[in-house]
């Protein structure tokens, strides 16, 4: 039987790993604000899923699709620097979100709560959060090149621009996935906190990737412990742990 | 049939022309060498190839051909966690100390980082990188600056022996005119329009070098036999 706990685990473990995966690949290529942002683009729509009583999920799955879409078609049309239309789209969303969202919801939207996620929620987390390492691990070597390189990775006969567009929608999925457990605000420290810490240490892409995953883990589990044990939000209790744990890494810098 | 065959190439970046109808074409075994003061559209020309710039006119290259490109530099961050046998890895998993050896790298090169290598040995690691493919076409973009006289000369001596030994097509581009009279068998001369094209000794007269570099160009090639 999954009693309710053990699915908090579950889903924390799952999600955390799939995002710790992410950012791995996020973090080669300086986009780990992007993350930040794309986060905040679910708002909207997990505003409206409040308000018009749908899943979140979907809400923020939508927008979040939406929100790729526009700034990868309009960095491509425009040359614009990837960075500078997110913090366009970023604060629009945000503004939006904060207008339509209702005030004794806004704390849950910006903050989440794993602890309050509903049956559906649980095995959406599971499935989201399986598909999305299945797919990072089956166009590894491709992002990576492309991420790093695209020149080289035209070169390699890849084509980089639709790899990009797949590696923000994997990227927008796990904003989806994750954004219950640590909410819109927060959501950016679960892709970017493990691999950070972890692209401190490792001294291999593999190492890197592995490292990425089990901090993930590590912080997801320990946050819902904390919160359970002293009755802090899990999410902000995710983001301490896991922001110590980097701070702890500097020293270990290569 | 030629491996690459360019036809009245134009490329514009924002409203600028950079290159102006350009036409040559490549064998198997050739070593063509792009020659130009800065700012004449080498590396575009390299670009459009790759299909990594927009242009005007064609670009045809036979089918199934495999390229390899050594870019003129690559922005790796100095932390990138990757190591020289995973970045191979990336384009083939086949036999990495075989594309080491031939650039001259020791195995002992495959579990460094990247960004822990000097700038020549990472240029020896992005032609490796270029070789475990197999290419049928190798394009080389030299660094301007990075490497330093006595390497680089090694480094075409590596090319050019690559270069026999696979009959691969090569276009390097070149701010060097030795290494063009040593190693290119034709020549392409770009100063954003095509100024001339064909075998060094034919096409590289005094006249036109003076056209291609302004007049006040000093060197020329001398001891030519």
């Amino acid at each position: 039987m999954l009693t309710p706990e053990l699915q908090i685990f579950i889903a924390g473990f799952l999600i955390a790993a799939a995002g710790g995966m992410l950012g791995s690949f996020a973090l080669l290529r300086r986009m780990a604000l992007v993350g930040d942002a794309l986060s905040h683009v679910a708002l909207p729509g997990i505003a409206l899923g409040i308000l018009l009583n749908f899943n979140l999920f979907l809400g923020a799955g939508a927008f979040l699709v939406l929100g790729t879409l526009g700034i990868w078609a309009v960095e491509h049309k425009t040359k614009l620097p990837v960075d500078t239309l997110v913090g366009v789209f970023f604060t629009l969303a945000l503004a939006i979100g904060a207008l339509i969202t209702p005030e004794e919801e806004i704390l849950d939207a910006l903050f989440g709560d794993i602890t309050q996620i509903s049956q559906l929620d649980f095995w959406l987390a599971v499935a989201g959060s399986l598909v999305i390492m299945a797919l990072l691990l089956f166009f590894a070597r491709r992002f990576t090149l492309s991420l790093i390189s695209p020149d080289l990775a035209l070169s390699a006969g890849f084509r980089p621009h639709l790899l990009e567009l797949s590696f923000l929608l994997i990227f927008a999925l796990t904003v989806a996935v994750g954004i219950k457990f640590v909410g819109a605000l927060l959501m950016g420290s679960l892709i970017i906190i493990p691999a950070a810490t972890s692209r401190n240490i490792a001294r291999s892409m593999n190492q890197y990737i592995t490292l990425s995953v089990i901090l993930g883990i590590l912080g997801a589990i320990l946050g819902i412990l904390i919160s359970r044990f002293y009755g802090l939000p899990p999410g902000p209790a995710f983001v301490l742990f896991a922001g110590a744990l980097f701070f702890i890494s500097i020293f270990f810098r290569r | 049939m030629p491996v690459l065959e360019v036809k009245n190439l134009s490329v514009r970046y924002g409203g600028q022309v950079v290159l102006d109808d350009i036409s040559f074409d490549l064998e198997r075994g050739d070593a063509l060498a792009v020659i130009g003061p800065n700012g004449s559209g080498k590396t575009a020309l390299l670009r459009a190839i790759l299909g990594a710039a927009r242009y005007i006119g064609e670009v045809n290259l036979s089918p199934e051909i495999r390229i390899g490109y050594v870019p003129q530099k690559i922005d790796l961050e100095r932390d990138l966690p990757i190591t020289v046998k995973e970045f191979l890895a990336l384009r083939s998993r086949s036999a990495p100390e075989k594309a080491l050896e031939a650039v001259d790298l020791a195995p002992t090169f495959l579990n460094k980082r990247i960004g822990e290598l000097s700038s020549g040995e990472l240029q020896r690691v992005l032609i490796a990188w270029a070789i475990i493919g197999h290419p049928d076409l190798l394009l080389f973009d030299e660094p301007t600056a990075s490497v330093d006289v006595a390497g680089q000369r090694t480094v075409y001596e590596l090319l050019h022996k690559l270069q026999e030994e696979y009959n691969l097509a090569l276009i390097l581009i070149s701010h060097d005119l030795t290494v063009v009279y040593r190693y290119a068998n034709k020549v392409l001369c770009l100063n954003r329009q095509q100024v001339c094209f064909g075998a060094p000794d034919e096409v590289l007269t005094p006249a036109e070098l003076a056209k291609l570099y302004g007049g006040d160009r000093k060197f020329y090639h001398h001891a030519h036999p």
